[in-house]
This record gives structure tokens, sequence and C-alpha cells, in this order.
């Protein structure tokens, strides 16, 4: 019979990869599986389902509990059939008596020490003891319960989102391999020995004490109620679930989304996810909460202007409200005066849609996207060199890399899931280098290879490429081979005369990064020298004043060094949110339509003027800063904003806040009153993705469902908005269901040529480009060459090193650089309204133990931090992580007014904002800023008005 | 750090040019520049750019003001 691999099930063991193939016998059947196979794997394949304990196919084999016993013909005792793996010619018996009774004299042991409260157990009816007891035909436990037992053991409730029930464990270890194997922090261990063992965090402290980071993998391989969800012991087990994608980070993790009814119990990471593979972090698998806060806008809002309360309307009074603002402010001031910005946190379709908006029914070519302020380099970038503007790996392409780059990126905190996959390539054997200013948690992890930290100053990334390519070039590391056959000649020949000058050699450019020269060519080497190496990069290399230069700088590495077009290699952007990749497929960005295709493209544009029905603006519109900057001189009167806050994360707050006030029209589409909203004239309720149907695009190319697990909470998902207001301003957008969307989508964007809704429910996720030339997609891009120029070959880029301008000196002898940290995600609006807040509550500023000394800082002190742009307070936190004369921060609390001290300096290609970057002074003062004080008072004002709508709707109801 | 719009068009467009400077001669680099403007520029950030060049600032840069100047050009051609 034809066995399909179901993965959903639990084989018991992990996949062997061998390709050669074993025949042996189980229980009469022959069963030919690949060698190194689990007899209890190759049992599973098969539906011979042996019972078991302590082992998972997401974990190696432990061999503890012994419920998995075999015999096989030939063989002594009764092996653990986990542990045990395949032999040709093997016959092996899963069932008779003597196994029966050794699993019941098992289990009777285990259960002899285990509470009888099934019925009132959280996991009654999900339970693998339960099940295991079941199975085995446990009917008596003959050695009762008076002697010493763990029944009274106390439970660990210190965790936010799950209990420690130590009185219901029993010792399997599976959470603490999952903590090792699967997440790879190792806060987990087996404490003590014999009776007395027991799982403990950390050196035995509470969860939430320890360096466990509430990934929820020890609770999902829990086999038993010990580590449960808090919200299954409340709500008690799911009756039904939805496969759908995470809306957190660039990796775009697949989860089970567990329900009672419409309401969500538990969000599990789904095995057959192609981007996670079963394992999430704290905010996909935890933080769901702010879907359901009491602060969600519930219904359309308006007012005339920002000092009024708001005043509930109906949909259609909202939308017909908006599009009389916007038209009366076109027919004023024209066609250019309006504009808008496209979420990354929306849908493909959602984003798709807004655009089609702004430049079909607005007349004009501004949109923008918060890929401005984040990864807009890396578009600008790759495309210049490979001709495609997004990484060229998958995620699992890392675990055939031997060597491992790291630029500007922080995967354990920003990319969680990738950095548990990164960390375990590291256990293989990989090496590592990191170049940061910060020692990032990924150089304590605990590997067999060896790993460099490189810790450049801030803004000097690409006189660090420059250097290590120099390495490879001057030392002969260049591979001849794949450089003569795949890049163009022209260009590479003009690099290489430029990267070859002695001013680009490390021990010229120690100076400008503070690297030593030795290490910067040792490193180089190591890349240079590995079979496979890979560069992984985030917005440590795109937001400065050269970002684009750097991103390019990158591509260039992996040319010279052959390390492009296959398995381990490769340039990967690591996107800040769910849908950034997408965002940008989409055509938010001002100079080109989906696809990447410019506005001036004549042909392209002809395209989009049949099916949209409309001619198309030629001319690039305004970028985000650019509206800012119109709006001031008073030509840019209106924009609608859709799921971005902008006056929270673009920088130069204060420059912000006074564009915005200058509006006539703001219109924002948000789950919050964000702090942009808070300038809004009109607040359209927005949707989660709980709430939604469409697509996710993430790091990774891999185009993924969002399916809709509860209604919205004001009826609407964001694309509907969308259309109702295209068609109160006379452009007719009629669609029933968002694969419609994706079919025009892929009509007109070449790329996604062959995506639709029955591809991705055939397949699960696609990666593009998915079209006639790639028909099931393109996990591994320019295998062949690449999509640029007339011969397909990659181009080499000059990158020249500009410093920026934005410099230490006396006044601001200190350089800031901001960033992410795990529990909390992006401007926080959603990691904030959920008990992620026990993690961070508040953004604190990272300084070296040398810095304090001077100015007498102690951890805990309240800090004015200064700079060219403005002045905020924070917290200190002395730390050693940090290099003299750098300091950080977050930008999670828009009460922090971290962006308040960034600069308006850029990238000198896209307008990136150079937030790693900002020159400042700090010192010790006694009261907030004059920006928080004004923020505080606007903020409690804004929510009054915001109640006195709920109350006057309410009296009126 | 810049403070008005005009100054910050000027300070962009020089730039563009600092970061291309290994094109070769001013007029080298000015074909890079103002191909740069042309693709990714709004209309009304090359309307800034002209009247830049107009007002006869001198904060402009050799290469940078070549561009402009080449652009000005098209636009009055």
């Amino acid at each position: 019979m034809l066995q399909h691999f179901d993965p959903n099930k639990d084989y018991g063991t992990p996949a062997s990869l061998s390709e050669k193939m074993v025949t042996l016998e189980i229980d009469g059947v022959e069963i030919t599986v690949p060698e190194g196979t689990s007899v209890m794997r190759a049992a599973a394949l098969h539906d011979i389902n042996i019972p078991k304990l302590c082992a998972s196919d997401n974990l190696e084999a432990f061999g503890s509990c012994r419920i998995c016993a075999v015999q096989i013909e030939g063989r002594r005792g009764t092996p653990a059939s986990c542990t045990t793996p395949v032999d040709a010619g093997m016959k092996v018996t899963t069932q008779n008596d003597k196994l029966a009774k050794l699993r019941r004299n098992i289990m009777e042991l285990y259960i002899s020490d285990h509470p009888l409260d099934c019925l009132t157990c959280p996991a009654n009816g999900d339970c693998e003891l339960q099940d295991m007891a079941g199975a085995v035909g446990l009917r008596e436990v003959r050695y009762g319960f008076d002697g010493n037992n763990h029944l009274d053991a106390p439970k660990d409730q210190s965790n936010p989102y799950f209990t420690f029930d130590a009185s219901k464990c029993i010792v399997c270890s599976r959470c603490v391999r999952a903590c090792e194997e699967v997440q790879g922090t190792f806060a987990l261990t087996i404490d003590g020995r014999g009776f007395d063992s027991k799982v403990a965090a950390g050196q035995d402290e509470d969860f939430l004490d320890s360096e466990c980071v509430s990934c929820g993998a020890c609770v999902q391989a829990c086999p038993t109620a010990t580590l449960m969800e808090n919200s299954v012991i409340d709500m008690g087990t799911p009756e039904h679930s939805v496969t759908t994608t995470c809306a957190y980070c660039g990796v775009g993790c697949s989860f089970k989304a567990e329900m009672k009814g419409d309401q969500l119990v538990r969000m599990v990471p789904a095995k057959e996810g192609d981007a996670n593979h079963g394992h999430s972090c704290v905010k996909g698998r935890f933080a769901f909460g702010y879907a359901t806060h009491k602060d969600r806008i519930k219904a359309p809002m308006i007012r005339d202007s920002i000092d009024q309360p708001w005043k509930e309307v109906s949909w259609e009074e909202a939308i017909g409200f908006a599009a009389k603002r916007l038209k009366d402010i076109q027919a004023q001031y024209g066609r250019e005066s309006i504009g808008g910005i496209t979420s990354s946190r929306c849908t493909n379709e959602e984003t798709y849609l807004v655009q089609k908006l702004i430049r079909a029914a607005f007349g004009n070519n501004n949109t923008d996207t918060c890929a401005r302020v984040c990864h807009s380099p890396t578009g600008y970038g790759l495309k210049q060199t490979l001709g495609e503007s997004a990484g060229t790996q998958t995620f699992d392409s890392v675990m055939f890399s031997d060597c491992i780059l790291v630029i500007g990126a922080n995967p354990t905190d920003a990319h969680p899931v990738f950095g548990s996959l990164m960390r375990r390539r590291l256990r293989e054997g990989a090496s590592l280098i990191v170049a940061d200013p910060r020692e990032i948690d990924l150089l304590s992890t605990p590997h067999l290879g060896n790993s460099t930290h490189l810790p450049l100053r801030p803004g000097t990334n690409v006189a660090m490429i420059n250097a290590l390519a120099h390495v490879v070039i001057t030392e002969g590391y260049e591979d001849k081979e794949f450089i003569a056959a795949r890049c163009e000649q022209g260009a590479y020949a003009k690099w290489r005369e430029f990267i070859i000058e002695e001013r680009h050699a490390p021990e010229n450019v120690e100076e400008i990064t503070g690297v030593k020269a030795e290490k910067v060519r040792d490193a180089a080497r190591k890349f240079a020298t590995a079979k496979n190496a890979s560069i992984y990069y985030g917005l440590g290399v795109t937001e400065h004043s050269q970002g684009s230069t750097m991103v390019m700088g990158i591509a260039n590495l992996a040319l010279a060094t052959g390390n492009m077009g296959r398995e381990g290699v490769g340039v990967n952007p690591l996107r800040g949110q769910n849908n950034v990749q997408g965002s940008c497929d989409m055509g938010s960005f001002p100079h080109e339509l989906p696809g990447y295709q410019h506005v001036s493209d004549a042909v392209a544009r002809a395209r989009f003027e049949k099916v949209w029905g409309v001619t198309l603006d030629d001319e690039p519109g305004l970028r985000i800063p650019n509206m800012f900057d119109a709006a001031l001189s008073g030509e840019f009167r209106a924009m609608y904003v859709q799921g971005e806050d902008i006056a929270q994360s673009d920088p130069n707050t204060q420059h912000v806040e006074a564009a915005l006030s200058a509006l006539d029209c703001l219109i924002v589409q948000d789950i919050f009153l964000n702090e942009t909203a808070k300038f809004a004239h009109v607040l359209l309720p927005g949707s989660t993705f709980l709430e939604k149907n469409g697509t996710f695009t993430n790091a990774e190319r891999r185009i993924n469902r969002v399916r809709k697990v509860m209604p919205p909470v004001a009826g609407k998902e964001d694309w509907e908005v969308t259309v109702e207001l295209s068609n109160a301003l006379g452009y007719p957008m009629n669609y029933s269901h968002p694969s419609e969307i994706m079919d025009e989508i892929a009509q007109l964007t070449p790329s996604f040529a062959n995506v639709s809704y029955d591809m991705l429910e055939k397949h699960g996720s696609l990666q593009w480009p998915c079209n006639d030339e790639f028909p099931m997609g393109s996990p591994i891009m320019h295998t062949e060459s690449f999509p640029i120029g007339d011969e397909g070959k990659a181009l080499f880029a000059v990158t020249e090193f500009v410093p920026t301008t934005e410099r230490a000196n006396g006044r601001f002898p200190l350089l800031l650089t901001t960033g992410r940290i795990l529990s909390q995600y992006n401007v926080g609006a959603q990691t904030r309204r959920t008990d992620n807040q026990a993690w961070h509550d508040e953004d604190i500023l990272d300084i070296h133990p040398h810095d304090a000394e001077e100015r007498g800082i102690k951890t805990g002190d309240w800090l004015g931090i200064t700079s060219r742009a403005g002045q905020t307070v924070l917290r200190a936190r002395v730390a050693e992580r940090m290099q003299p004369g750098v300091v950080y921060t977050t930008f999670h609390h828009p009460g922090s007014g971290a962006n308040v001290i960034t600069t308006n300096n850029s990238d000198w290609a896209t307008n990136c904002p150079e937030y790693k970057v900002t020159a400042v002074q700090v010192e010790k003062v006694s009261q907030p800023s004059e920006w928080q004080k004004n923020f505080q008072d606007n903020h409690e004002r804004q929510y009054e008005f915001l109640r006195s709508a709920a109350s006057s709707a309410d009296a009126v109801k | 750090m810049f403070h008005t719009e005009e100054e910050s068009i000027v300070t962009m467009i020089n730039h563009i040019a600092q970061n291309n400077v290994s094109a070769g001669s001013d007029s080298d680099v000015a074909d890079i520049v103002e191909n740069h403007i042309i693709k990714f520029w709004s209309r009304r950030m090359k309307k800034i750019l002209a009247e830049q060049l107009a007002s006869g600032t001198e904060e402009f840069e050799p290469a940078a003001k070549l561009a402009a100047e080449r652009l000005s050009a098209k636009v009055s051609a």
C-alpha cells in the first residue's frame, strides 16, 4: 500500500538524509527506508505505531523511557526502537506478550509517581502519558502512592505564558532537549540524580528569571501537563485549527491557530511550515493577545482637526468624509498634493491595492512604504549587482554553510527562529564571523566551530567589507572560474583595480574601523577558503548613509569568492517586518510598479494601464521624507497611511510631527490609536492577521497564505476598506476575495506569473520567481544566470567608503546606535499590549563601563541623551557588551523618544535613515525631556478624545 | 544635518556624487548622478534642484553641479 508522509504525525525520531536504502521486516511487513532511520521511525512511516514517551521526531533519539522496546530476531534483550537504527534484513517484532508486560511495568512505575487527576488536568484529552497508559493497557498501580513521590512539587508560575507543574513531570528530558536542539538556548537541565532528578531552569531559578527565552519549544515538547500554556489551563483544549502565517518578523513562521469557536486558544508552530519547521519564538507563539486588547479601534472615526475629540461614525460616513476631503484637496492643490504609505504588516494583496489606489485613483506615484526606513538599500544594492531586489537563498540553506558571516544583524533577537537554525548549524561545526559594534548573543552560542568578532565602529561597514575583499583578491583567494563564467568582466576589472589599492588593506583601515588588521585578514581567509560561505545581514548594514554601498559591497564579496547560486552560500538580507519583502515586491516604492518595473518603462506601464484602465504617471513620486518636506512647504496636504506608525518609527520625530500636523487630511487605518493616528482626521479600524485572508512574503521570498481565523472586530478586512475608499473616489475596484487580487498581481508581475491561491493550497508555499521559467518557484536564485544585462552576468560595483557626516566630537562624544530586542516588535504597538512587557517594559540606554564611570553613571540612573536633533531621557544600563564610545537603545516604546534624537542623515541612494549612527552626549538628569513632557500631555489628550467618542456613541445607542 | 529642504536637496546630490567618485572624471560621475536622479527623484525634487542651480548657490560639488546643469538643459530643451 502506498504510504504518504503526514507532516502532522510524530514519527518519533528525525528523518535520515541518507540516499542509501535499507530493507527490513517489521511485524512481518517488508519496509524500505533510508539508512540511518530508527526502527521506531521506519515502523511509524508504515503506520506501525510503537508506544513512546521520550521520543519526538524533532529531537535526537534519547532512549530513556524504554516504553518503545522491541524484539529483534537474533539480538539479545529488548532494545529501544528509537535508538536502534535499521539494518538490512532485520526482523523486528513490536507487539507480543513479553513486550506488553514490559511496557505495562514501566508505565506502572511512571504512574505511581503521577497525580491521578486526569479529569481536572489541563492536558486531559491531549496528554501523551494518558494515551500511552491506554495503549499499553495499564489497569492497576500495585505500588500505591504512600512512598516517596513528587506529587507535592510546587508549580512555577513565573512565566506569563506557561506554567511548570513539576508534580506531573516524568523526567523524559524532552523539554531539556528541545531547549538545546531546537531552540539552542540551553536554559534547561536535569538537576540531581536518580529519584531526585528534576527539570530545572538556569541555576534552579524561576523560568522568568532564568535565561529561558520563552520560545515555548519545551511546552510543545512536553508529553504531559508539566509545561502547559496558561491559555489552555484557562480555556481548555482547542477544538479546531486553521493554518496561517505569523505577522511578526520576516521569518514568516507557519502556525496552527488552535481555536474554540472564534476564540484563539493557542498558536502552535506548524511542522509542515517550510520557514520554521515547527519552531517559534515568544512573539509568534504567545504574543497574540493584542488582537483582542481593549485598545482595539472598533469603529470608524472622523474629526475636522486634530485638537478635537473623535466622532464615531458609520463606515459609509467615514469613507465618504475621507474621499470628499481627498477630492477637495486635489481640486484645490493639484493631483500631486496627496499620497499614501503601504504597510509591511499588511498582506501582499492589501499592499498591492493601496499602491494601485494611489497610482490609479489618486493619479500620482506618491506611494512609499516602511521599507524606505529599513531595507530600501537592499532593494537598490542587490538590483544593481545581482539584478533582483531579494535575498538569494532559503533559510534551510544555512544548514549547508561552512562559514557564516553575520553583518549588522542580531538573529537571535530579531529573527529568532532562523537564529535557532543558525545556532544548530554552528553546533554542527560551521565557523562564525560577526561584524557588529556589539557582542551579539550568537557569539556566545555553544558550538563546535570557531567564532570571530569584528567589533567595528558604527558607520565603518564599507571600509570593513572593502578590507575583507582586498584580502581575498590580493592574497589570491578569488574564485577565478566563477568570476569568468558568471560575472561581467568589465565591471570586475574595474572593481578589482579599485579593491587592490593599498588604502583598502586591513592595516590601513584599522584606524577607521578600530579592528585589528590581522583579525580582519583571518576573517577574510576563513570566509574565502570555506567550501560554502554565506552572508546574513540586517539593518546594521542598511540604516547608514552608505547603506546601499554596503549592500553592493556584500554582493561583491560573495561574487568574488564564488559563493552564489547553490546551497549554503549567498547574500541574505534578514528582513525586519513580516511582509517587507512583499510590500517591496508589490510596487510600494514611488519609482517602481509591482515586480520592480520602473514607472518610466513604457511597455510595463502600458500593461498596467490596460488592466487598470487609467493613464499612469511616468515620473517617480515622493518618498516618505519628501512627503514630510512637501507637507511643511504646504504643497502636500493629505495622506492615507495603512498599518504604519511613521510618527514613532521615522527619524527626527519633531520634524515628522510638524509635517503630520501640517496636513489637511490624514487618514490612518490601524488596529490601535498609534502615534501617527494622534495626528489623523480619519481613523479607520484595521484588521489583524488573524482577521483576514491574504498572503505574506518572507525574507526568503516565500509566499505563504494568511487565513482568517476570526471575524474582523470592525467588520472589514483591510483590503475591503481600500476598495471602498477607491470606489468612493470614483475609481472602481471590484474584488470579492483576495485570491482575485492575487490573480491580478500574477497577471501583471512577471515573477509572480504562476502564483495563485490554488497553487498555494497545493504546495503550501512558493518562493518567487514562480513563472513559466520556474514553475515550482525558486528556492535558490541565480543558479545559472543573473537577471541583469543582456548576458545575465553579475555586476561588481565599485564601493567607495564615504564616511558619514554624523561624527562624534567634543560636544557629542559618543555614537548612539539603535536596535531591537527579542520580546518586543518594531514600534511595539502589538507586543506592548501583551505580557511580553514582563521582559522589556521600557527602552534602556546601554553604556560601556568606562564611559559610565567617566560620567558617574550607574545602572538605573536617568540619563539625558542629547544629539544635534534633540534630547530625550532614558534609564541607564552599564553593559560590557558595548564598546567604549558607543551607546545603544531600542525604540519599542513611544515615550522613550528614541527617534527624537536620530537625525535626518540618510543613505545616498535611497534616503534610508541613518538610525545606526547618531553622535550624542549623555549626562545624569532628574526629569523627562521637554519632548517627553509634551508627548505625555498629548498622549493623554488624544486618548481622552478617543474615550469621549466611544462614550458619545454609547449614549446614542 | 541639514536644515531646509533646499539645503537637503543640494546635500543629497553632492552625496550621490561623493559615493560615485570612483567612476572617473567629473563628467563620468555626473553621468551616474544624472541617471540616478532621473530614475529615483520625484518631479518636485528635480524642480527644487533646478531652482537651487538657478539661484547660483556655491554649495554644489563640481560633478553634482554638472549633473544638475545637464538635467536643467534637458528640461529646457
